[in-house]
C-alpha cells in the first residue's frame, strides 16, 4: 500500500514537475564579444502561452536570485539570432537569453552590469498561469573575452579570397601587359587640360564632401596627383578645393609634390589647394561663386557628393567649361550624367589612377576586380536558383551578420 | 518657334516652378496623405518602445540647408516621444544641426513640460563620425560625458544606465549626408545590432533602400513627403504636410516640361537629329 | 627625408590598414582599447586639421582681398562673418567660452544661426528644385527604347511619391514603391557589388603601398 501511493505521489508530484521543468538548461559564456555577458538557453516546451519562463541571477549559489527578464514560452528562440545559434532545426526548438546586466536590488533604476572573469549562478523557472514554479537546477558561469567573432568568418573567408585573387592578379601583371578598356571621361582629362591651356584659363578640381578615410576620396586624391602632374607640365594654372581640413592637408602635398616630379616646383604655391567651406552648401556656394566669377575652362569632380553635386554641375555647365565628374555616390549620377561631359561611374573612379599612370602593378587589382565581380556573378546566380528551390544554403553563406 | 519649344530658356521653367511653389504655399490647397508602410515601421518601432517608456537615440545630422525637409520628420518623432512617454536621448554629426536640434528640443519640451535630463537630453556635436559611433558602441559615457548643459551623462537619470548603443531601444539618424551608410551601419548597426530607422533627404532616400531590404534598417522617412506621412501619423499636421501642396504642383510642372519636350522632340527634334 | 617622405607614410599605412582588419575580427578588449584609441586620434588629427583649414580660408581671402581679385568683396564678408561668429562664440551671452554654450534663442550666435545660416542655406538647397526641373526638361528626352522606359519609370516615380499621385489613382504610389523596391534596387545593388570590389582593391593597393599616389608623385 505504501509503495502504490509513493508512486501515486510521484506520478501526481514529481511527472508534472519534471514535465513543467525547464529542461537542457545550460549557461554559457555569451560568444564572440569582449565578456561582459552571458548566455542561457533551455529546451523549448509545450507551455500554455500565458505561461512565463523566469531568468533569474546571483553572485552566490545560495541566493538571493534577481530577476532578469520573464520569457514567454514563444520568444527568444535562437532561430531569431542566426549569428550566434546557425541555422540549424534545433534553433526553433531551443530559448536564449543573453545577460549584460541585471536590476540593482538596492535600487530599482540602477543596472549592474555582469563583469568579466567573475562567477554568476542562473537558474530558469518556469511558471504556469495558476502560479505554480517549477525552478532549473542553478548553474554556475562566467563570462569570457573571444578571440574571434565567429559570426564574421563568412566575411572574413570572402575578404581573404578576395584579397588574394587581387594579390595574384596583381603579381601577375607584372608578368604580362594588361588590356584596359578605353575610359572616355579619363581620355578627356587630357583635352580638357589642353583646352585650359590654350583659353589660358585655369581648371578647377572639386574634391567630395567625403574625409580621407574614404576609398572615393583616396580615389579622387589619386586622380589629382595625376592631373596636378599634366598641369604643371602643360603650365595651366590649377585650383583645387576642400572641404574637409585633412583632404586639403593631404592634397596640398600631392599637389606640391606632383609639380615637383614634373619639374616645375616654382609653379606650385599652397593657395592652389584651399578650404572653401566645410559646410555642404556653403561650399556650393563659394564654388558656385568661383566657377560664376572665375570661368574655369575645366571643372573636374571627383569623390562622394551629395544634394550639391547638381548645383556645382549645372552652374559649371552654364558657364561652358568642360566638365568631368566621378563618383561612386549612385544617388548622384544622374544629376553628374546629365550636366556633365563625362562622367566615371562607381567603381571606374577606382580604376582611374590605375588608367591613368599606367602602372602594371595598379591595372593588375583591376583584372583582380573583375575576377572577383565574376564570381559574385556565379554567387549570384546560382544563389537565386537555389533560394527559388528552397535551398537557402548559399544564402546563408553570404549573410551579413 | 521650334527651336523655342525644343530648347525652352531655363529661366522659363525656373518662372513656372517658383510659380509652382508660391501659389499653392499662398492657398489652402490640401490633400490627403497616406503614410507608406517604411514610415509606419518607425512610427510602429517608437509605440513599441512606448509600452516600456524605453529611450531612444536621435542622431541630428544635417544642416540648415535640409531643415526644411528634416526639421518637421525631428518634430513629428519628438512630439510622438514626449507624448508616449519615450526618453530621447540626441546628438550630432554634424556641427550646424547643433542649432537646429536645439530648437526642436525647445519647441517640443515646452509643448509637453518635458524635463531636460529626465524625459530627454541633448548630448551635442562631436567630430569622428564613424569612429565616434564606434566610441558609442564601446563606451557611450566615455564617447559622450557630458551633455550640452555640463551634466555628466554618467549621472543623469536618462543616460545614466546607457553603457552601450545596445541599450538604446531604438536609434534613429535624421541625415541629410552619408552618416546612416558610412557611420551608423558599418560601425553601429552592424557591430552593436540595435533597431535602427533612418529619415533623410528624398534625394537620399534611394541610397537606403538596400539596407531597407537587408534589414540593416527597418523603416524610412523620405524627404518632405515622409515627414508629411509622419506629421499624419502622429496626427498633427505641420509645415511639411503644408508643403505637399507644393511639392506636388512642382512634380506636375516638371512632368509637363518634359512631356512637352519629348512632343517638340518627336514633331520638330528628331529630324534634325535631337535637342542637346 | 625619404624615410619620413615614404617609408614611414607606407609602413604606417600598412599597419594601421591591417590593425583596422584585425580589430574587426577580434572582439576581445584589447582590440577594442586599439580601436577606440585609433578614433580618438582621428578625432584628434581632424581638430587639429581645422585650424590648418581656418588657416587657409583665411589666407585665400586676405590674397583675394590684397590683389582686388574679381568678386574680392566677398571676401571680406567671409572676414566679417568668421569674426563675428567667433566673437558671438566666446560671447557667449555673456557667460565667457570656459562654460557650455548657451542655447538660449536670444543668444547672438544662436540668433545669427537661425536667422542668417538657417535661411542662406535653405536658400541654396532650394535652387536644386529649379536646377532638377531644368536638368530634367533638357535630358529626359525618349531618344531609344531604353530611355522611353526611364522616361515612363521617372514619371510613375515623380506621382507616386506625392499625394497628388494618389489623388490621382492607387496604381503611381503602388507602382512608385515597387520601381524602388526592385529595379532600382537590383540596378544599384549592381552599382554597389562593383563599388565594394573596388573599395577592397584600393584599400589593399594602399596598405600594400602599390598605390603610393596620395602620397604624392607616385614614385
Amino acid at each position: 500500500m505504501r509503495y502504490i501511493l509513493l508512486s501515486l505521489t510521484i506520478l501526481f508530484f514529481v511527472v508534472p514537475t519534471q514535465a513543467q521543468q525547464p529542461t537542457n538548461v545550460q549557461a554559457m559564456d555569451t560568444p564572440n564579444d569582449a565578456g561582459k555577458s552571458i548566455t542561457v538557453t533551455w529546451k523549448r516546451s509545450n507551455l500554455p502561452p500565458s505561461a512565463i519562463y523566469k531568468v533569474a541571477i546571483s553572485e552566490s549559489q545560495s541566493g538571493p536570485f534577481l530577476p532578469i527578464a520573464d520569457i514567454k514560452p514563444t520568444e527568444n528562440l535562437m532561430s531569431k539570432d542566426a549569428a550566434t545559434f546557425g541555422h540549424g532545426a534545433e534553433t526553433s526548438q531551443t530559448h536564449f537569453l543573453k545577460v549584460s546586466e541585471y536590476t540593482d536590488p538596492n535600487d530599482a533604476e540602477k543596472k549592474i552590469a555582469i563583469e568579466t572573469d567573475k562567477t554568476y549562478y542562473v537558474q530558469v523557472t518556469t511558471q504556469l498561469p495558476s502560479g505554480q514554479t517549477f525552478p532549473s537546477d542553478i548553474l554556475p558561469i562566467q563570462a569570457f573575452e573571444n578571440l574571434f567573432n565567429n559570426t564574421k568568418t563568412n566575411n572574413f573567408i570572402l575578404g581573404t579570397v578576395f584579397s588574394i585573387i587581387i594579390l595574384i592578379a596583381i603579381y601577375m601583371a607584372r608578368r604580362r601587359e594588361m588590356y584596359i578598356r578605353r575610359i572616355a571621361g579619363l581620355e578627356a582629362i587630357d583635352e580638357a587640360l589642353g583646352r585650359a591651356t590654350e583659353m589660358g584659363k585655369s581648371v578647377l578640381f572639386v574634391h567630395g564632401l567625403t574625409g580621407m578615410g574614404h576609398v572615393s576620396t583616396i580615389a579622387s586624391v589619386n586622380i589629382l596627383s595625376q592631373i596636378a602632374r599634366r598641369t604643371a607640365e602643360f603650365n595651366t594654372e590649377l585650383k583645387v578645393a576642400n572641404r574637409d581640413p585633412v583632404v586639403m592637408a593631404v592634397s596640398q602635398e600631392v599637389v606640391k609634390e606632383s609639380y615637383l616630379n614634373a619639374g616645375r616646383p616654382d609653379a606650385y604655391n599652397d593657395d592652389m589647394v584651399f578650404l572653401a567651406a566645410t559646410e555642404q552648401f556653403s561650399y556650393a556656394a563659394a564654388l558656385d561663386g568661383m566657377m560664376v566669377r572665375e570661368k574655369p575652362a575645366a571643372n573636374i569632380m571627383m569623390g562622394y557628393f551629395y544634394a550639391e553635386s547638381l548645383l556645382l554641375a549645372e552652374t559649371g555647365a552654364s558657364t561652358g567649361a568642360i566638365q568631368i565628374a566621378g563618383t561612386d555616390s549612385y544617388t548622384q549620377l544622374p544629376f553628374f550624367i546629365t550636366t556633365c561631359d563625362y562622367t566615371l561611374m562607381g567603381e571606374e573612379l577606382y580604376a582611374a589612377s590605375a588608367y591613368l599612370a599606367r602602372e602594371p602593378k595598379l591595372l593588375g587589382s583591376l583584372k583582380g576586380m573583375d575576377i572577383g565581380k565574376a564570381f559574385l556573378l556565379f554567387a549570384l546566380l546560382f544563389g537565386t536558383l537555389f533560394a527559388t528551390l528552397g535551398n537557402q544554403t548559399l544564402t546563408h553563406i553570404f549573410t551579413a551578420y | 518657334m521650334k527651336d523655342f519649344l525644343l530648347n525652352i530658356d531655363r529661366r522659363i521653367i525656373f518662372v513656372f516652378v517658383a510659380l509652382g511653389v508660391i501659389i499653392p504655399s499662398l492657398t489652402a490647397f490640401k490633400l490627403p496623405i497616406k503614410p507608406t508602410p517604411y514610415v509606419q515601421a518607425i512610427y510602429n518601432t517608437v509605440e513599441e518602445v512606448a509600452k516600456n517608456k524605453g529611450t531612444i537615440l536621435i542622431s541630428f545630422d544635417y544642416g540648415p540647408g535640409s531643415d526644411a525637409e528634416i526639421q518637421p520628420m525631428a518634430l513629428a518623432i519628438l512630439r510622438q516621444c514626449f507624448r508616449k512617454g519615450v526618453k530621447v536621448v540626441g546628438m550630432c554629426h554634424w556641427p550646424d544641426a547643433v542649432g537646429l536640434a536645439e530648437r526642436a528640443f525647445a519647441e517640443m519640451a515646452a509643448e509637453f513640460s518635458a524635463k531636460s535630463g529626465v524625459d530627454y537630453t541633448f548630448l551635442g556635436y562631436k567630430t569622428g563620425a564613424g569612429t565616434l559611433v564606434l566610441g558609442m558602441g564601446q563606451d557611450f559615457q566615455g564617447a559622450f560625458s557630458q551633455d550640452t548643459q555640463g551634466n555628466n551623462t554618467a549621472d543623469l537619470p536618462i543616460t545614466r544606465n546607457i553603457r552601450s548603443l545596445t541599450d538604446f531601444d531604438y536609434v534613429i539618424a535624421l541625415a541629410a549626408g552619408n552618416t546612416p551608410e558610412q557611420a551608423w551601419i558599418p560601425f553601429g548597426q552592424e557591430r552593436y545590432k540595435f533597431k535602427f530607422g533612418v529619415g533623410c533627404t528624398a534625394v537620399m532616400a534611394p541610397d537606403q533602400y538596400p539596407y531597407l531590404q537587408s534589414g540593416q534598417m527597418n523603416g524610412l522617412i523620405g524627404g518632405l513627403a515622409g515627414a508629411a506621412e509622419y506629421e499624419t501619423l502622429v496626427n498633427k499636421p505641420g509645415k511639411a504636410t503644408g508643403g505637399m501642396g507644393a511639392q506636388s504642383t512642382v512634380h506636375l510642372i516638371i512632368i509637363l516640361f518634359i512631356i512637352l519636350g519629348n512632343a517638340m522632340y518627336f514633331l520638330y527634334g528628331r529630324q534634325k537629329g535631337g535637342a542637346q | 627625408m625619404l624615410f619620413l617622405r615614404r617609408t614611414l607614410p607606407l609602413a604606417l599605412a600598412f599597419i594601421l590598414g591591417i590593425t583596422g582588419i584585425f580589430v574587426f575580427y577580434v572582439p576581445h578588449s584589447t582590440s577594442q582599447l586599439i580601436e577606440t584609441e585609433l578614433a580618438l586620434w582621428d578625432r584628434i588629427i581632424w581638430a587639429f586639421a581645422m585650424l590648418l583649414g581656418i588657416y587657409s580660408l583665411l589666407k585665400l581671402h586676405l590674397g583675394r582681398v590684397r590683389k582686388q581679385q574679381a568678386g574680392w568683396g566677398y571676401s571680406f564678408l567671409v572676414f566679417f562673418g568668421f569674426f563675428l561668429m567667433f566673437i558671438f562664440s566666446v560671447y557667449n551671452s555673456g557667460n565667457g567660452p570656459f562654460v557650455p554654450r548657451s542655447n538660449a534663442p536670444e543668444d547672438p550666435f544662436n540668433w545669427m544661426f537661425q536667422y542668417v545660416q538657417v535661411p542662406a542655406d535653405a536658400t541654396m538647397f532650394s535652387i536644386l528644385a529649379f536646377f532638377i526641373a531644368s536638368a530634367a526638361y533638357r535630358t529626359f528626352r525618349a531618344r531609344t527604347p531604353e530611355a522611353a522606359i526611364l522616361l515612363v519609370a521617372a514619371i510613375i516615380v515623380m506621382l507616386g511619391r506625392v499625394p497628388i499621385g494618389a489623388v490621382i489613382s492607387d496604381f503611381f504610389p503602388m507602382a512608385s514603391t515597387w520601381l524602388m523596391d526592385v529595379p532600382n534596387l537590383a540596378a544599384k545593388r549592381g552599382i554597389l557589388l562593383g563599388v565594394s570590389l573596388g573599395a577592397i582593391a584600393t584599400a589593399l593597393r594602399i596598405i600594400f603601398g602599390i598605390e603610393r599616389a596620395y602620397l604624392g608623385g607616385g614614385e
